[in-house]
């Protein structure tokens, strides 16, 4: 599908079924799975990893950014709901201040985005997301250091009762279904466009009279509170936190289900969370045979598109629908104004 | 000064001495690679944990002295490197950008390696210790220093003064160089820039196994000390200036002097921390280093 996102795209249902489609399987699955909370629970945690790699998809597929500090951003989160659940707060209240403060976090953290590209930005933000990590360990009284957080207590439903199992599971698919709408809004809005042109060229980008460092920020911003829900529902959802729990190798495997599935594309960092999320839970004898499968995978992916990480698609033209759109668009309206 | 002030005073110099020549040898191996073949190796903390793993098994699995055991792992290190440069590296030479292709698949290699050592290592123990290389304790003063430190530091100073001149004044350094600055330049001179990759991707690797056999030599180690050594090499490879190896001895020295004062007066993480925001301040406002030219 070469969707022109102009008035002649698809729209209403036909546009829409794959959303569709995923809402009604990303509410099934669980349900269907809620015999055996285990892999209910497996469910779950691969729905969230789809709203991280949805968020970590508009930042590395759409802006062309590669931040290895996602993990960290989703820590922040964690941890602000955790302290301010256990201070009494309602987790419904703690949830969107701990997002914001990752996002806030994480449009601070990407400022050094608008000095530094490709390769600079991404070391920047692997030492941003070791000093968050080590943060994490030294701040023990807020953290607990290196031991974690554990026995999370389940958020408490309004009416009464506990949010656990097969709800939190719902509230989680709600959630995916929401954040890969969001995306798909952006993707189709200017805004989105002009994050496409930056990740193209951001200095063509700024000559065409597009405000790169605002989109970028934007960018930042907007990416970081998927970071943050993710990380305000992973908390109490799995019931431990800890350093570990939002390191460096989090975010690659972010990151890789992103790149694996097929980076600047809606669907293909969901599926890419679908067939990677769950391996860790499956071999869980097997722990530490994750790390090297996905070290494998992300080598694979490096070798299959030794250009694509730098520069886009330009060995991938046919999927830059959007890209080859973003700045003749906006010559257009340049000269016609 | 009292006498005990002085005994912390010289211990700290002693530390500063060797973690500073460690940390220049390895930095110094990750510069060459990325100098020549522009490839910032995030294993290079793997690697170096791999070269005090074999030590290990060499000396105490297999009884080597550790003499040999050290040679030995310098040499594993040529036959391993290029392997890995004939499979993987190899394929990314004339790729344009490709350093963030190679960061990312070094920092797959990392997750290999990790793997692979809490599976095999990780089961056996978490501290790690090789015997001495000489025995006995040395008075500087009334200062004792253990034989088998100095031998060391002996060992990595000398590697480093012969590295320096390697770079400095051989044919196949000033090559390097010349590779670094302009490969088309270079190419037309009649340097052989395919060779001189995969000299350097050896070279480099070779002498972070140096560091890390050299480390192990000196000091207990843990599978955690890979990480910390990654990110501390790349520190010093940003700070000192990325392709220079006389920033990586300079600030590399600077490094492990700040390791060992720090370490005594606070804790290790704020060393790392002052490490991580020197180099986020030179990414920041002078991304070519200290030491370029």
């Amino acid at each position: 599908m070469t969707a022109q996102p102009t008035k002649d795209a698809p729209r209403g249902l036909a546009a829409h079924w794959p959303l569709a489609a995923f809402t009604v399987a990303a509410v099934l699955v669980p349900i269907l799975l809620s015999g055996n909370r285990y892999l209910a629970f497996v469910a779950g945690m691969t729905l969230l990893h789809i709203l991280w790699a949805t968020g970590m998809n508009l930042l590395y597929g759409y802006t062309g950014l590669m931040p290895l500090m996602f993990a960290g951003l989703a820590g922040i989160s964690a941890y602000f709901v955790v302290n301010l659940t256990s201070m009494g707060w309602s987790f419904w209240l703690a949830l969107p201040v701990g997002t914001l403060a990752a996002s806030i976090a994480g449009t601070i953290l990407g400022l050094p985005s608008l000095r530094l590209k490709g390769f600079y930005f991404t070391l920047c933000s692997l030492v941003i997301q070791t000093v968050i990590t080590l943060g994490f360990v030294y701040f023990a009284s807020i953290t607990n250091g290196d031991t974690g957080i554990s026995q999370i207590p389940p958020p408490s439903i309004p009416g009464g009762g506990e949010l656990t199992g097969l709800g939190y599971e719902i509230v989680i698919a709600v959630m995916a279904v929401i954040g890969i709408a969001v995306l798909m809004l952006i993707v189709r809005s200017s805004f989105g466009r002009r994050l496409a042109a930056i990740r193209e060229d951001d200095g063509l980008a700024e000559t065409l009279g597009i405000n790169v460092t605002y989109q970028k920020l934007a960018a930042f911003f907007i990416g970081s509170l998927y970071a943050g829900v993710g990380g305000a529902l992973y908390a109490p959802y799995i019931g431990f936190i800890s350093p570990r729990s939002f390191d460096v190798l989090i975010s690659m495997n972010i990151w890789l289900m992103v790149a694996f599935g097929g980076r600047g594309t809606i669907w293909g960092p969901v599926f890419g969370a679908m067939l990677l999320a769950p391996i860790p839970f499956l071999l869980q004898d097997y722990y530490t045979v994750k790390d090297i499968l996905y070290g494998v995978l992300i080598i694979a992916v490096t070798i299959l598109m030794p250009g694509g990480l730098a520069s886009g698609f330009k060995r991938k033209a046919p999927k830059a629908e959007i890209a080859k759109d973003a700045p003749s668009r906006q010559l257009d309206q340049r000269s016609a104004a | 000064m009292s006498n005990a002030n002085l005994i912390i005073l010289f211990s700290t110099l002693s530390t500063g001495l060797i973690l500073g020549a460690i940390f220049a040898l390895v930095a110094a191996g990750v510069t060459i690679v990325y100098g020549s073949i522009w490839m910032p190796n995030a294993a290079n903390g793997q690697f170096f944990v791999l070269a005090a793993l074999f030590g290990w098994t060499m000396t105490v699995g297999w009884g080597l002295n550790p003499w040999i055991a050290a040679l030995l792992v310098i040499g594993v290190s040529v036959p391993l490197s290029y392997i890995l440069e004939i499979l993987l590296i190899r394929r990314f030479y004339d790729v344009p950008n490709r350093n963030i292709s190679y960061f990312v698949l070094s920092l797959g290699i990392t997750q290999i390696l990790a793997g692979i050592y809490a599976i095999t290592y990780g089961r056996w123990s978490d501290q790690f210790q090789l015997p001495p290389l000489v025995n006995g304790i040395t008075l500087i003063g009334p200062f004792p220093i253990a034989n088998n430190r100095l031998m060391v530091l002996a060992i990595a100073i000398a590697l480093l003064a012969a590295l320096f001149i390697l770079l400095r004044y051989h044919r196949y350094g000033r090559a390097l160089r010349a590779v670094f600055q302009n490969r088309d330049a270079a190419t037309l001179r009649g340097v052989n820039v395919k060779a001189i990759y995969s000299l350097s991707f050896i070279l480099g690797n070779a002498v972070i196994f140096a560091g890390g056999v050299l480390f192990a030599l000196a000091y207990s180690f843990d599978l955690t000390v890979a990480w910390t050594m990654a990110i501390t090499a790349f520190a010093i490879m940003i700070i000192g200036g990325p392709g220079s190896v006389l920033g990586a001895l300079v600030v590399g020295m600077v490094f492990g002097f700040t390791q060992a004062i720090v370490s005594i007066f606070a804790s290790p993480t704020i060393a790392a921390f002052s490490y991580l925001g020197a180099m986020l301040l030179i990414l920041l406002f002078k991304p070519s280093g200290v030491f370029a030219r």
